[in-house]
């Protein structure tokens, strides 16, 4: 039988390694993509991912059970992508760079959605307006478009009221949308 | 009735399932008889599913076989304790809510490096008298200021006759007041 969160959180607080590990196994793609939605470099966003992880592990004895482990994981996550961004002084490789090169690694262009020539101008106006926008903005968007979650637990994890994220997601959908426009 | 920029700011709402059922059903009428909003609603629609695809291509062919080793290496390195201390003190004074902290904090050092400062010039002044002598007409003033006690103290003496100033032997003198 499959363990909830907050026993395999429990065993952790217990000092149960294999439990953290479940809990990555469980978790290390969300928050991967995430993080990469943020970032727009896949070898950042694993470096971050994993420093999260690291971060969740030491921290676990301390987390109370107030908010969902996966909200807490989330924030700690977000907060370290938000901040590796505000570091970064190089400029980032965006999604167009980092996606063209793993295709030509892997010759897999025919499984591209953006393989069309259209949908490919559109998806390099979108690497281009989402780069545009503040990580603030992007964290919105990236968490309720990527990962469904609701206006209260993008909040929660932002650490803003649920106003906020409903007004910063308007915004950043109005701009992806003018940046957009006759590509959509 | 609500018009078309009502419903348009309510969109990206009615798109995420956070409006009342009642709500949700004001858009969903308004956009079946006004095919500006309907418009709007598909062009934000289509901008949700590029990001979740292009988002979602870029992490379909990462391999998550290593990833559990690199935070198992993360566990078990020893980290510097400076390393430690940076990274607490980055995650409680950098965090975008208290990035007020830092320029507090300095002006705090600053304020209490100047409290300081003035607190030794003014004890510095604390101790300063002044003593000023003016010779008028033969009869000598001299004024005694005490800035603690804001204290004047004025001494009226007349030189004697036949003194001789060089003498060195000390002229003594009685307070006219």
């Amino acid at each position: 039988m499959e363990l909830s969160d907050s026993e395999l959180v429990l065993k952790c607080q217990a000092g149960e390694i294999d439990a953290f590990q479940e809990l990555v196994l469980r978790y290390q793609q969300k928050i991967f993509i995430v993080i990469v939605g943020l970032l727009r470099n896949r070898e950042d966003a694993m470096e971050v991912a994993q420093e999260a992880f690291f971060r969740a592990y030491r921290k676990i004895k301390s987390f109370q059970g107030g908010s969902s482990f996966y909200t807490w994981l989330y924030r700690i996550a977000v907060n370290l992508a938000i901040d590796s961004q505000r570091k970064q002084k190089r400029t980032p490789l965006d999604f167009r760079d980092t996606m063209d090169g793993l295709f030509e690694e892997q010759n897999e262009v025919a499984k591209d959605p953006f393989s069309d020539v259209q949908d490919r101008e559109l998806r390099e106006k979108l690497v281009s307006a989402i780069n545009d926008l503040t990580p603030e903005h992007k964290a919105v968007i990236i968490l309720r478009t990527i990962e469904g979650l609701s206006y209260r637990d993008i909040g929660e994890i932002l650490g803003c009221s649920e106003g906020t994220v409903m007004s910063r997601l308007h915004y950043a959908r109005k701009k992806l949308q003018q940046k957009l426009s006759g590509f959509l | 009735m609500r018009n078309c920029e009502d419903i348009r700011e309510s969109l990206g709402v009615w798109l995420d399932g956070e409006l009342s059922l009642a709500d949700a059903e004001v858009i969903r009428l308004h956009l079946e008889n006004c095919a500006a909003c309907d418009e709007q609603r598909r062009q934000w629609v289509k901008l949700d599913v590029s990001l979740k695809s292009l988002t979602e291509s870029n992490v379909r062919q990462v391999d998550f076989e290593p990833f559990w080793r690199g935070v198992q290496e993360r566990i078990a390195k020893q980290r510097a304790w400076h390393t430690e201390l940076l990274e607490w003190f980055h995650s409680a004074f950098a965090g975008p809510g208290l990035a007020w902290a830092v320029p507090a904090v300095i002006l705090i050092i600053i304020g209490v490096l100047s409290f300081d400062s003035f607190w030794k010039l003014r004890g510095q002044r604390n101790n300063f008298s002044a003593v000023e002598s003016i010779d008028a007409h033969g009869r000598n003033v001299a004024l005694l200021r005490e800035d603690e006690t804001k204290t004047t103290v004025i001494w009226l003496y007349q030189n004697q006759e036949g003194e001789d100033e060089s003498s060195g032997e000390n002229v003594e003198t009685s307070p006219a007041f």
